[in-house]
């Protein structure tokens, strides 16, 4: 493109005309730079997903625990509590699906639930285990039904006094850690809170048969 | 050395932009000239907010509403960002309109600037398809019924309709395969024309250089300002109150999400505004008074020969005006034809408005006393009124306002593209047992009544409605608003219930 002389510019004309010619490409860049921050705001922040706004359940929706199941637990101490829940689950846009889970809810005692840090390296000392909330709430810990091992459903056996998979035989302890078995790490706990008089949980899937805990569903 | 000048050695970049920058405006900078800017300004906020939006919307029957819906409610300024969108659309249509006039009037298409004013029609014509694309997408009950309307239009042009309907819908009717084929449209191939025609647009511009004011001297002699800063100031200074006027309105009236689309209910749609007028001569191309025989061509007429006649006299201004002048004073027939072009397109879209409006409140106000309850929805005295007169009161009446009214209208008028009128249409007068069986076991599919094609769904009544209503309605509609047939007893319906 060959560079051409445009008229209007060979003439600087006065000091005056020069500043007032200054002011107005500095106006201009101005108010397009207002323009774009205006936009960037909005623009930007919905891309935030909702998972960065609401970090306390990891990405999935809290479920109401039944009132009964709860009582149950509150009251037991001596062994843990099954408690079976129904909640929706949602996957962005979709409509909700239906899903029916059941955790193990244990109570500790003030001594185990000080003593949960150091019972559980699995969680607190390697990195790749943790989990992004807390895992006793009120003393009471939560417990996810799946064994991390792959998968199955454990149990509490109450002669015992630990909870044994029955595929493996795996076995872990009231607060979790694991005692004896293949399992690659202690039971997952889950986010547990208390909200206007109700105890809710968010259910998570992590991953099984790994020392680390990856998240694979809210379902 | 400067950053520029390591950059203009690398590229070139920074002498383009400067070469781009520094050019002469004869006659000065100007307030008049902003529209074009404006309208690159607005253009340039739909493809960005448009290109967020699709972070999250789907396109398929399953997810387009519900995709929506998420935006509106969960995405943190999600509804701030669709109404940024939705007013943006307005904004851009509205100053290209405006844009359009503004080098009409200045005589800005004349030699050598031909090109560029049919560069510019093509614009608007890719724009209108933007627009028409873009309004679907949400696939709520006015966007499925609207788009209905519009694909309708499409198909009622001789010959190539049908192919031209089926087309457009990916299909026999509108399902997830139109939405997927608008998307393509709106957010690839639009978007695609669009740029490179601006990108020719603005190439061209430069090479012909401002057209300046509407006089008919030498532009050269004139008195030059100066592009860059002085009428680029001015295109900023009206880009950023166009952008406060989008962002007052985003706030203060973002657009509505309606259910999802349903295509069994009943629902009057709302074309967006730049569509008003060519739906109201659909409207008139469908009134009542027009005789059966020519309401083919009188659509014809609204649909293909207008519409179509409009942009092609259009694009062939600059080659058919063969007065060399740009003054005003001496364009007196350009004048006179814009003027009444517009008056008629603003009558039209008025008109269209009302109609609307009419039917909005004539279909809500459709149960138990049809003329009080649609008087008191509208204050006026409603169509509906006219049939209460015309026709026999009674049992008929009371159910056609009750059940049929709400998509056949109080007049039997119907809905140009959706819901076929009842009144002069020769199915309803004719042989009485086919009237009774689409009443009683419904209807869908293709079908052309007085000229004009209806893809809907008629709803089966039977065990809705008694023999005895479905008997009284249908002897009042082919009694009605001009037809003349006999009535139907409550035991020739019986008959025909297997």
């Amino acid at each position: 493109m060959a560079v051409h002389e445009a008229q209007a510019y060979k003439d600087p004309g006065t000091p005056e005309d020069q500043s007032r010619r200054q002011f107005l490409a500095n106006a201009t860049l101005v108010v397009g730079g207002v323009i774009g921050l205006v936009l960037t705001v909005p623009l930007a922040g919905s891309l935030i997903p909702e998972s960065l706004i609401k970090p306390d359940t990891a990405g999935g929706t809290w479920a109401t625990l039944p009132a009964d199941g709860m009582k149950q637990l509150a009251e037991k101490t001596d062994a843990p509590v099954k408690i079976t829940f129904s909640f929706k689950y949602a996957d962005g846009y979709f409509p909700p699906e239906d899903d029916t889970q059941f955790v193990w809810g244990v109570k500790l005692t003030p001594e185990q639930a000080e003593n949960f840090k150091a019972k559980r390296p699995d969680i607190y000392a390697n990195p790749a285990g943790k989990i992004g909330y807390d895992a006793v709430v009120m003393n009471f810990v939560i417990f996810s039904s799946i064994c991390p091992h792959l998968g199955c459903r454990y149990d509490w056996n109450g002669a015992a006094n630990r909870f044994i998979c029955p595929c493996h035989g795996s076995q872990f302890g009231a607060e979790g850690d694991k005692l004896a078995g293949p399992a690659p790490r202690g039971l997952d706990p889950l986010p547990f809170r208390e909200k206007d008089g109700a105890a809710q949980v968010t259910w998570i899937q992590y991953k099984s048969g790994q020392p680390d805990r990856v998240i694979v569903a809210y379902s | 050395m400067s950053v520029l000048n390591w950059i203009e050695q690398r590229t070139g970049l920074v002498g383009q932009i400067t070469d781009f920058l520094t050019e002469d405006v004869p006659g000065g900078a100007s307030y008049w000239y902003i529209f074009g800017s404006a309208t690159l300004f607005a253009m340039i906020l739909q493809i960005v907010t448009g290109i967020f939006l699709t972070f999250y919307y789907a396109p398929s029957t399953a997810s387009a509403w519900e995709s929506t819906n998420y935006i509106y409610h969960n995405v943190p300024f999600g509804q701030f960002v669709i109404s940024l969108h939705f007013w943006g659309a307005t904004a851009m249509i509205a100053l290209l309109f405006m844009h359009m006039l503004q080098t009409l009037l200045w005589g800005a298409y004349k030699a050598p600037r031909e090109i560029m004013w049919v560069i510019g029609i093509l614009l608007l014509v890719v724009t209108l398809v933007l627009g028409l694309t873009g309004y679907l997408l949400p696939w709520d009950m006015n966007a499925y019924f609207a788009s209905q309307v519009a694909i309708n239009i499409a198909s009622s042009v001789p010959i190539v309709g049908s192919a031209t309907q089926q087309l457009l819908s990916g299909g026999a009717g509108m399902g997830t395969l139109t939405i997927n084929r608008f998307f393509g449209l709106h957010v690839w191939l639009m978007p695609a024309v669009l740029v490179l025609l601006v990108a020719g647009h603005l190439t061209i511009f430069r090479h012909n250089g401002s057209a300046g004011p509407p006089v008919d001297q030498d532009l050269k002699r004139l008195p030059q300002g100066r592009f860059w800063p002085n009428q680029m100031f001015m295109d900023a200074l009206a880009s950023i109150v166009i952008f406060a006027i989008i962002v007052i309105l985003s706030i203060v009236s973002p657009p509505a999400l309606d259910e999802k689309a349903d295509p069994t209910k009943f629902f009057i749609a709302y074309p967006a505004w730049y569509f008003l007028a060519l739906y109201g001569l659909l409207r008139l191309a469908g009134d009542p008074h027009v005789p059966a025989a020519l309401t083919p061509i009188a659509n014809l007429f609204a649909t293909v020969v207008l519409p179509g006649g409009l942009i092609t006299l259009l694009i062939l201004l600059p080659f058919i005006d063969r007065n060399p002048s740009r003054q005003l004073s001496r364009r007196p027939w350009i004048l006179g034809i814009t003027a009444l072009t517009l008056v008629i397109a603003v009558g039209l879209s008025l008109f269209s408005m009302l109609k609307i409006q009419d039917e909005q409140a004539a279909g809500s106000g459709g149960g138990g006393a049809p003329a009080a309850a649609a008087a008191a929805t509208t204050g006026t005295s409603p169509s509906g009124g006219t049939a209460v007169a015309v026709a026999s009161s009674g049992k008929g009446l009371q159910v056609f306002s009750q059940s049929c009214a709400g998509c056949h209208g109080a007049t039997g008028m119907g809905q140009p593209g959706v819901f076929p009128p009842l009144a002069g249409n020769s199915y309803v007068t004719g042989p009485p047992t086919a009237v009774v069986h689409t009443v009683l076991y419904g209807l869908t599919g293709k079908i052309v009544v007085k000229g004009g094609t209806y893809n809907g769904t008629m709803p089966a009544w039977k065990g809705n409605l008694s023999n005895a209503d479905i008997a009284a309605a249908i002897s009042y509609i082919r009694s009605s608003w001009g037809n003349k047939a006999s009535a139907v007893t409550e035991a020739d319906v019986a008959k025909v219930t297997k």
